[in-house]
């Protein structure tokens, strides 16, 4: 019986859907249960239809297509949701203090600002690809949540030798076969990895591995190397499922009625 | 057999659906402090992060007060079926959520129910008769 109900719980973890309450701690994922059944104000909850299944399309050129819908991650993730049993993010002390000093009120989400490039966000995001007379240029990922873009520069360029620190870095992709690789620098020193507070420098550096491994599932592995954050690499995965064909991007301007911080007292 | 029937339908119950939060929970309100009010919808504001609305309501100690209460985002709630007519200025409700930390006429909402018994923004994985999606 005992063994039984063990690989079940493997079988749902591997396909990543139980929801780690640890995992889901602060932005975008309390799901702790209140005396009134489930946090979180009513209508956020919704139901996910099973992703579709078969082999994932393909650009004219042979290229995977990730453009042909809205994907959401399956779950909440952290930095540490990657980590083994017993394992700990391999913080820096002064990493560690900065992380252990934050408080809940300081997340740059609950103001508005952006997520950065390793954040988990319940809602959508979109690939879409330039369209030019040459072969695409430009990649950009569009999210929801903040109305915030990303640009990957798909043109062969290389990072410039030195780069004003910004929310979402300087960032550059190519194609590993089936794979979208993001190699991306030049981070501010701002956002957070989740809700917990773990931090980053500015001597961030992330490298993207982006599988669509079938029509609607997408692995994203996150290499993260902050050698003045973390004594050593790691790597976060997450997953991600397509959303029906109906559904689109919608609407967030998240400053237009932001009244964070009124119902706790911290203004 | 029951345990693994269990388990079973707790991973399809955790695959059905998904949390759509923008802000922490637990920094604004108490999961363990409920409130529950009457009153009449003065104003709706469809907006982002949160969609808002606001009740007049008068306590039992005969003092009018305005409840600032809180619900998913737009686009959550338009994923699940509802608009920004849904609920209306002038419906009569009754409220049910937790309640604010700091400001008890602050809350999110859990549950709004109007006068003719209809349950508005209810029905989702986590509740009883959820909406086709």
């Amino acid at each position: 019986m005992r063994k039984i109900a063990f690989i079940v719980a493997i079988v749902a973890d591997l396909f990543g859907l139980v929801m780690p309450l640890a995992a889901a701690q602060g932005q975008g994922g309390d799901s702790q249960k209140g005396v009134l059944g489930p946090v979180n104000a009513l209508g956020q909850e919704f139901k996910l239809p099973p992703a579709p299944i078969g082999a994932a399309p393909r650009l004219p050129d042979g290229t995977i297509d990730l453009g042909d819908g809205i994907w959401v991650n399956t779950r909440p993730f952290s930095a540490a949701s990657s980590l083994k049993p017993g394992e700990e993010l391999p913080l820096l002390p002064a990493a560690k203090t900065l992380m252990v000093a934050r408080q809940q009120a300081d997340d740059p989400n609950n103001w508005c600002l952006p997520m950065g490039v390793v954040r988990y966000s319940p809602y959508p995001f979109r690939f879409v690809q330039n369209y030019t007379h040459k072969r695409p240029t430009h990649l950009y990922i569009m999210h929801e949540l903040m109305r915030t873009f990303r640009q990957i520069f798909m043109d062969g360029r290389k990072h410039p030798p030195e780069i004003d620190p910004t929310w979402f870095g300087h960032s550059v992709g190519s194609y590993d076969k089936d794979t979208l690789v993001i190699d991306t620098v030049g981070f501010n020193d701002k956002t957070w990895f989740d809700g917990r507070g773990t931090p980053h420098t500015e001597q961030l550096h992330t490298i993207e591995r982006w599988t669509r491994v079938d029509m609607g599932h997408l692995v994203t592995e996150v290499l993260i190397d902050d050698p003045g954050a973390f004594s050593r690499p790691f790597t976060v995965r997450y997953e991600s499922t397509l959303r029906p064909a109906t559904d689109d991007l919608m609407e967030y301007i998240c400053q237009e009625n932001n009244q964070y911080g009124f119902a706790s007292g911290v203004r | 057999m029951r345990t693994e029937l269990t388990l079973v339908a707790g991973v399809v119950i955790a695959s059905s659906h998904m949390i759509m939060a923008h802000h922490s929970f637990s920094s604004e309100y108490d999961a363990t402090k409920t409130f529950k009010v009457s009153g009449v919808v003065s104003k709706v504001e469809w907006t982002n992060p949160h969609v808002r609305f606001y009740v007049d309501v008068k306590e039992a100690d005969g003092r009018a007060t305005i409840w600032n209460l809180e619900l998913a985002s737009p686009s959550a709630l338009a994923r699940n079926g509802w608009t920004s007519r849904t609920l209306k200025i002038g419906d009569t409700v009754t409220v049910e959520g937790y309640s604010g930390k700091a400001v008890p006429t602050r809350g999110a909402a859990r549950s709004v129910v109007v006068a003719d018994g209809r349950s508005l923004f209810a029905g989702t994985a986590d509740d009883s008769g959820a909406p086709a999606q």
